[in-house]
């Protein structure tokens, strides 16, 4: 055993020290032989008759340095790489094949490669953090409609905290915006406020200081860990800032630490720079303390399963103390009696994954296609190499050897194809990634790396295989004698035969690619044509920090007041307003309420989005005011409580009612108490979820009586929106210089981001189809070229024996119509299963269907044109074949 | 055989070599051929060239290992030595030939039966 491995390290060895042992070996035998001679010249031989007695004693020299060689390196190793060279070699002779097998697979492999980066970075990466499997989102499940997962409240979060016996550590966290100033400029960081063991759980070390402490979620501490660029930016790495008090939110806040560099918490949310602990929710205020409400249902919950729990134990545990809290708290929890736990990467992923799963399905077929086309050129340069195979064969290669060949041939170009994808592929990533900008999470982590790398590896050998199958099979039956006697022309029938049929079976394939292109374009017009019921263009939009330290309510209503006149006053500005959420940015909080006239008990109350607006707010975004009034400046604290509803949810709540005048009691109050509001203003439909074409209910509080938070300001201009900029940060400055803008976009901006995930999804596939669609026609032209330029001596005879030029052009014509509808036959049925999936999947990541028949038509129509143009110039090269040429050459 | 030389038996070079470098240590692959010559009386019939390819069988089984010097009549050539490994095997062969050899004795001076 040991003698066979150190045989094998030896002959490892010598094949990477071929020339030196190989003089070593001859400088050995000529000094054998010389002895040899010597010996015979001392016996009195002559100097000629001494060497030839030597060299009869000795044995064959060559032989023997050919035994030798042979035994001392590794044989297998030699001969892949003589393969290799020599399909080098004919590379080189046919650059014409050659560019187009690499370019073609380069597009295959290139494109397939960039999506598995992107699917990688979205799907499959791992958490940044140690262990990271065993990290967990946690949730309440709501029962009540559509069973769904959603936020917890303080209280209940402290419950399940407190009888937990399945975690390691269950952390809450919500976004919130900060504010931070005294180390000169004013600036607004995102920020995170977190239950005291965010780090603990993470298992992440801080890189300065040190994390929480339980007793800093007591309320009256303000404390915070910075990352590592917010320290490096802001505070300019000063290593003295940890321990430091810091003014944030108008507050003085003591650093404790700083995260490592590239620490990141949320994953999915990179702008995150500060985190803070959950003492910031339980301070007194003039509201009633987030942290005391429970119905305040604004947390995400990650957790680490202790060693040895399963997801199902976890959820169990969950379940029963989510099941006793219902029992205990009624009004609150009665529909949220279980728990919904699912792995933290799932979480992160998210509705992206369908979108993933739709590229890279897309992205596949685009590779058989691919792989197609070279089969099909390998197939035509096999059949003028059919000679050079039968010399082989002839001079002793065996089958096996000429296949072997065949296969490293397609193995080297598979590599070669994959090395140029890969540089297509990072090209792509830089063009294709800023079109999702930060819509898709961990999109922008997508780079070339060594999974990639593998991948396009992988690919290249699968591929390899893939379209060297064919040619090599037909290797397999060549009939030597005949085609050495006569050339290629009379076995090429199977090898057209296969060709067509991989035409055929591309054309197929590309249908499902067109035609789910279609539908995702089909998909995404609907969404850019649907009434948004606002008008984004001209429309400047900016946020700003008011430090809840300096501002309470009665401040933060006189400075928006002040703000907003100010505003409206500047040259260029025509109304401005305030408002949160803005359309198009997703449903952010629903809150019940009871309707006067239908009173039911608290967990049966209706709820709907809200949203919290100033006068001018709808005007300024070009929302109808369909009935009733706008809010005024004197909606305030002082004056009857109201509200404006829009037209679907006054549709939605009181159908066939007049939804005006009405009043309802929303469980939303600026710490008062809950009020009866009425209805004084009904407005037009404001998309408000990015997706789906159907009107979201909503109904707006006037800031005034409901001061939450003064939300985006909006301004609409006569002039272009950007050119205001720096006059309303101007204006805001004038007020009070601690103040930081932030966000500041137009509306146009927030409408197209919102756009990213569906125009990013559609611009891939699309891409993917043009290049199909491109590829098959390449695919067509090849094989009738071939055909014809094979024929010409037949179709000279034709035309001699006086066909018409017109039939012969038909008759090309025709036969590209056969493989053409044969292929669109075998399509339709994989296209028409593949619309039904599309459009189930479409409506969960888009919420839209489009009409699937008209699109098959369409992409069907498409691939008859593009073959219909590849197949004209064979066509009409057989019509104009000169008939002397053609007949001479027989 | 016409001239009464005998071919060297398949597998036996191994052995021969490594028993003529266990009393001959070190010794190029010219001596190994003298010495296999002078013992056996000249009664085997050797392609010397044989001896060469013995000898990068056994150094890559690691039971001989080699080094450049200078021969009697100064003339360079590579010298081989047993290693530990190579005493070991050649106990192991020549136990091994030696239960052979005997098995064959014995099977050729049995009685014929009729």
């Amino acid at each position: 055993m040991l003698s066979y491995l150190r045989t094998f390290v030896s002959r490892i060895r010598a094949t990477f020290q071929h020339a030196n042992t190989d003089r070593e070996l001859g400088a050995e035998v000529q000094s054998h032989l010389e002895m040899l001679a010597q010996r015979f010249r001392s016996q009195g031989m002559c100097e000629e008759e001494a060497r030839c007695a030597a060299r009869r004693q000795f044995g064959g020299v060559t032989q023997l340095k050919e035994d030798l060689h042979e035994r001392r390196g590794l044989p297998q190793l030699e001969i892949v790489w003589r393969d290799v060279c020599y399909a080098l070699r004919q590379l080189r002779n046919a650059p014409g094949f050659t560019a187009a097998a690499v370019l073609t697979l380069a597009l295959g492999i290139g494109a397939n490669t960039a999506v598995f980066a992107v699917v990688d970075a979205v799907v499959f990466r791992p958490l940044p953090y140690p262990e990271p499997d065993r990290l967990v989102s946690f949730a309440s499940w709501v029962t009540r409609g559509t069973p769904h997962a959603d936020d917890l409240s303080y209280p209940n979060f402290f419950d399940f905290r407190s009888g937990n016996r399945v975690f390691e550590h269950l952390v809450c966290y919500r976004g919130e915006e900060f504010s931070i100033s005294g180390h000169g400029e004013a600036i607004h960081v995102d920020g995170e406020i977190v239950s005291w063991d965010l780090f603990p759980l993470l298992r992440v070390q801080l890189e300065l200081g040190r994390s929480f402490l339980p007793a800093e979620e007591k309320p009256g501490t303000h404390v915070a860990v910075l990352s590592h660029e917010l320290w490096q930016n802001y505070f300019g790495g000063d290593r003295n800032v940890v321990g430091q008090g810091v003014t944030i939110n108008g507050r003085t806040f003591t650093i404790v630490g700083v995260a490592p560099r590239d620490f990141r918490f949320p994953v999915d949310n990179p702008s995150v720079q500060l985190w803070s602990t959950l003492a910031e929710d339980a301070a007194a205020s003039e509201y009633h303390p987030l942290t005391e409400q429970r119905g305040a249902r604004t947390l995400s919950v990650i957790a680490r399963l202790k060693d040895g729990v399963t997801v199902e134990q976890a959820r169990a545990q969950m379940d029963s103390i989510a099941a006793a809290l219902a029992a205990q708290y009624p009004d609150e929890n009665k529909n949220r009696a279980s728990t919904y736990i699912l792995p933290e990467l799932e979480r992160v992923a998210g509705d992206s994954r369908r979108s993933m799963f739709v590229l890279m399905a897309a992205v596949f077929l685009l590779l058989l296609i691919a792989c197609a086309n070279i089969a099909s050129l390998v197939l035509a340069r096999s059949v003028e190499r059919e000679r050079e195979v039968a010399v082989r064969a002839a001079l002793g290669a065996s089958r096996l050897i000429v296949m072997r060949q065949l296969f490293t041939e397609g193995l080297v170009l598979g590599l070669l194809g994959s090395l140029a994808g890969l540089l297509l592929a990072s090209a792509c990533l830089r063009v294709f990634l800023p079109l999702a900008a930060d819509s898709i999470p961990r999109i922008s982590l997508a780079v070339v790396d060594r999974r990639v790398l593998l991948f396009s590896i992988a690919l290249a050998l699968f591929t390899s295989v893939l379209f060297s199958l064919a040619p090599a099979l037909q290797v397999a039956k060549v009939d030597l004698v005949r085609s050495l006697k006569e050339g290629a022309r009379s076995i090429t029938g199977g090898r057209e035969r296969l060709r067509s049929v991989l035409v055929s079976g591309q054309i197929a394939l590309g249908l499902m690619l067109l035609s789910a292109a279609g539908f995702l374009i089909a998909a995404f017009v609907q969404l850019e044509r649907r009434d948004l019921g606002f008008k984004p263009d001209p429309v400047l939009t900016f946020n700003l920090d008011l430090p809840q330290g300096q501002y309470n309510t009665a401040k933060g209503i006189r400075f928006s007041e002040q703000l907003l006149e100010r505003l409206r006053a500047l040259p260029g500005v025509q109304s401005a307003g305030a408002g949160w959420p803005l359309p198009m940015q997703g449903n952010q909080v629903s809150v019940s309420f009871d309707i006067e006239e239908r009173r039911v008990a608290q967990p049966d109350r209706p709820r709907s989005d809200m949203a919290i607006v100033t006068p001018g707010y709808f005007r300024t975004l070009g929302i109808a005011l369909l009935e009733g009034r706008d809010f005024t400046d004197r909606d305030d604290a002082q004056a009857p409580p109201v509200l404006v509803v829009n037209q679907a949810f006054a549709d939605k709540f009181f159908p066939g009612e007049r939804a005006l005048g009405k009043r309802i009691e929303p469980g939303a109050s600026n710490g008062d108490g809950a009020k009866l509001r009425e209805i004084v203003g009904i407005v037009g439909n404001a998309k408000q979820s990015p997706g789906g074409t159907a009107p979201d209910p909503i109904y707006y509080f006037p800031f005034k009586q409901l001061s939450w938070g003064l939300g985006s300001i909006v301004l609409r201009t006569a002039v272009p929106p950007r050119s205001e900029e720096s006059a309303a940060r101007a204006v805001v400055a004038s007020l009070d210089r601690r103040i930081p803008v932030y966000q500041v976009r137009t509306m146009e901006e927030l409408s197209a981001r919102a756009m990213a995930p569906p125009r990013f999804l559609m611009l891939l596939v699309g891409s993917f189809a043009v290049i199909a669609l491109l590829l098959i026609a390449i695919g067509l032209y090849g094989v009738l070229a071939y055909s014809v330029i094979r024929r010409t001596p037949e179709i000279g005879t034709r035309i001699a024996l006086g066909a018409s030029r017109s039939a012969v052009l038909s008759m090309v014509i025709q036969r590209a119509a056969r493989l053409v509808f044969a292929g669109l036959f075998v399509g339709l049925a994989g296209a028409i299963a593949e619309s039904y999936f599309l459009r189930t999947l479409l409506y969960g990541v888009m919420g839209v269907q489009p009409e699937g028949t008209s699109l098959l038509f369409l992409a069907s129509g498409a691939i008859v044109i593009a073959s219909g143009m590849a197949a004209y110039l064979p066509a009409r090269r057989a019509a104009s074949i000169d008939v002397m040429q053609a007949l001479r050459t027989e | 055989m016409p001239d009464g030389k005998s071919e060297v038996l398949q597998g036996t070079l191994d052995l021969l070599v490594l028993k003529t470098l266990e009393a001959l240590n070190p010794l190029h692959g010219y001596g190994i051929a003298r010495r296999i010559e002078q013992i056996s009386e000249d009664l085997f019939r050797l392609h010397e060239g044989t001896v060469c390819a013995a000898l990068l069988r056994l150094s890559q089984k690691g039971w001989v290992s080699s080094k450049w010097g200078a021969s009697e009549n100064n003339r360079k050539a590579r010298f081989y030595s047993l290693t530990k490994a190579g005493r070991k095997q050649l106990c192991r062969e020549t136990t091994n030939w030696e239960r052979v050899a005997g098995v064959i004795a014995r099977l050729l001076q049995a009685a014929p039966q009729r």
